[in-house]
């Protein structure tokens, strides 16, 4: 048994490394818009189809629609993140509430949507990177790496690199700090909360859509698996400490190593229970997270 | 005003207690039955979501672990109805108190995101272990009384109403939720204990759920992960309150009364659609909070008090909530 194990890590890390983008992004949109998104496992969902769908038609390899994928969804959160800031607004009932049910409501119906088109079968995108593999042995040890997902880390860290000088370097990142740390003052400042909250929002949809394409080329794809991915973003930004950006990286590396894991070891099926559990210990003994930091 | 609200109440109790002398067709008082188990169940959702404002988006794992301990303890350990029926709801309130340890001192998000996520994680646990009988389900002795049932579940129900009203309508309690509802750091301010006090009604809506999970599945004498813990559960209580209106008995009681009564036609004509009801579903959630954030109820009453006052404008109410949201992001834990 232990000789897997140096396998269960690295597939572990390479699959961590994937989950890093999607928590980023969603951890950025809770930090600008305060609500926590419930479609962020559905937005998955769709860019992984959107992906599958465009291989299927035009027989190119899916890494190329990548960036169609993104402009595409973008727009799509663009335009929705309007509403969700007319609710958040709102001065009826609890905006807070409203704008927590609200994306609740999104979820499930972009799920019966998705169960409607897709239907129930599970499939996997094909790609030029799924066949290939090599063979890493550090120490003695044979380690097996798919190519696809080193290419899927490779593109993780490139998301996550420009990410950091969007949010650090430039203007419009400085915008988003500053709504970040203090709504009302950043609006006297003369930060467009509304615009600078589409286009985070936007950007956020299209790097969960892009990266459910490289998760439908590196596990599978089906009209379900948007529940998952919700609680698995959920778990990458509590562990990390809700807000808290630096924490992201790592609580989606534990989150990848805890999944491959099981895999391995465990019965797959008991993932979830395992996320859940750790879920608990970390509220329990931590709430603001592994660092301590988040709000 | 209020009397006549009393008597229209209670001719419609009246009404719901004679029906099965007059009705004998089996269907109708199955439907009866099961509108009268969303009405309670979805006045207990409002306990902890509207009164109390913590988003419950897994109240259906009381509700299945309701009926699992029910079928459990009479299927295994032999147990009567009437024995195994209270251990239903002990065992929801037991779950919502070890859910609510940590989840409860923090801010909503958490614990919405939390409730969801042990929801997914125990209807994987059923679907896993043995003694839920996994994927296939359980089935329990058949015990079948039309009448019976209808005269339990609105028992049931009408006590959780009534004990609910009191509670929160009629007791400080009430006031002592709205207050962490509104404002938790004032309500810590006033000497309230909001922690203690988010999970007395986390544990009042729980018990009552896993009562009527526990009577459903002696009811309808087979349970199986999906149907009892699947996420249409809590989907359609979330559905119900949000249209009904949150934070109001009334409200609840009504949405669940029009929602079931959808569901109920839609299943008859198109039961080939099922999925198209998940996406009616999502989108009445999504309409109703962006037109009538006070749900029906709450628009009808709100109404009617601007009717009779019109120079005075509700606006400032709700003036507390935005703030509180508003200053939310920077309240440390």
């Amino acid at each position: 048994m232990m000789e897997l194990l140096p396998q269960a890590l690295t597939d572990g890390i390479l699959l961590g490394g994937i989950y890093i983008t999607i928590a980023i992004a969603f951890s950025l949109t809770y930090g600008v818009m305060h609500v926590i998104d419930f479609a962020v496992g559905e937005w998955i969902m769709f860019g992984a189809f959107t992906g599958y769908y465009l291989n299927k038609w035009t027989g190119l390899d899916p890494f190329l629609f990548l960036p169609v994928i993104f402009v595409l969804y973008f727009g799509v959160g663009y335009v929705i993140q309007p509403v969700i800031h007319r609710v958040l607004s709102g001065t009826k009932g609890n905006p807070f509430l409203m704008g927590l049910v609200f994306t609740f409501g999104l979820a499930i119906m972009f799920r019966g949507l998705a169960l409607t088109a897709f239907g129930f079968y599970s499939n996997s995108i094909p790609s030029a990177f799924s066949e290939g593999s090599f063979n890493l042995e550090p120490l003695g040890l044979t380690v097996t790496i798919p190519t696809v997902r080193l290419v899927g880390l490779a593109y993780a860290l490139a998301i996550t690199l420009i990410l950091h000088y969007l949010l650090k370097k430039t203007n419009f990142g400085l915008g988003v700090r500053a709504l970040a740390q203090h709504k009302d003052a950043a609006g006297l400042m003369g930060v467009n909360s509304k615009r600078t909250g589409s286009y985070v929002y936007g950007i956020y949809v299209g790097i969960s859509a892009m990266t459910g394409v490289l998760l439908g080329c590196i596990l599978s794809i089906g009209a379900q698996m948007g529940n998952e991915y919700t609680i698995f973003a959920f778990f990458v930004v509590v562990l990390a400490g809700m807000g808290y950006l630096a924490g992201v990286p790592w609580a989606a590396l534990l989150l990848g190593l805890v999944q491959s894991i099981f895999m391995i070891y465990f019965n797959p099926s008991h993932t979830l229970l395992a996320v859940f559990a750790i879920l608990y210990i970390i509220l329990l003994i931590s709430p603001r997270g592994l660092f301590g930091k988040g709000v | 005003m209020k009397n006549r609200g009393a008597t229209i109440l209670a001719i419609i109790g009246a009404a719901l207690l004679i029906l099965p002398l007059v009705v004998h067709d089996t269907f109708v008082l199955r439907v009866l039955t099961e509108g009268v188990m969303w009405i309670g169940l979805a006045i207990a959702f409002d306990v902890i979501a509207g009164y109390t404002g913590y988003l419950n988006f897994g109240h259906g794992a009381f509700f299945g672990i309701g009926a699992y301990t029910i079928g459990i303890l009479m299927m295994q350990a032999n147990l009567p109805f009437w024995a195994a029926l209270p251990a239903g709801g002990v065992a929801a309130a037991i779950v919502a108190l070890i859910a609510g340890i940590p989840t409860l001192r923090l801010k909503g998000a958490y614990f919405a995101i939390a409730t969801w996520a042990l929801s997914r994680a125990i209807q994987q646990l059923a679907l896993n272990v043995e003694f839920t009988g996994g994927p296939d389900g359980m089935r329990l002795e058949a015990f079948l009384n039309p009448q019976f049932f209808y005269y339990l579940m609105l028992i049931t129900v009408g006590g959780t109403f009534a004990i609910l009203w009191y509670l929160l309508e009629r007791a400080p309690f009430g006031l002592k939720l709205k207050a962490i509802r509104e404002d938790e750091e004032g309500a810590k301010a006033l000497g309230l204990n909001p922690t203690k006090l988010k999970m007395q009604s986390f544990i009042l809506s729980a018990l009552p759920t896993g009562i009527l999970g526990g009577i459903y599945a002696y009811w309808i004498t087979f349970i199986d992960p999906s149907s009892t813990l699947g996420d249409l559960v809590s989907d359609q209580a979330v559905v119900m309150v949000v249209f009904g209106g949150m934070g109001t008995l009334f409200g609840p009681a009504l949405g669940a009364i029009l929602i079931f009564a959808f569901k109920t036609i839609f299943w008859a004509y198109l039961s080939d659609f099922q999925l198209l009801y998940l996406i009616i579903l999502g989108a009445l959630i999504a309409i109703s909070v962006i037109f009538i954030p006070n749900g029906l109820w709450g628009t009808m009453v709100k109404r009617k008090a601007g009717a009779a006052r019109p120079q005075q404008n509700a606006e400032p109410v709700s003036e507390p909530a935005a703030l509180s949201a508003v200053a939310a992001p920077e309240e440390g834990n």
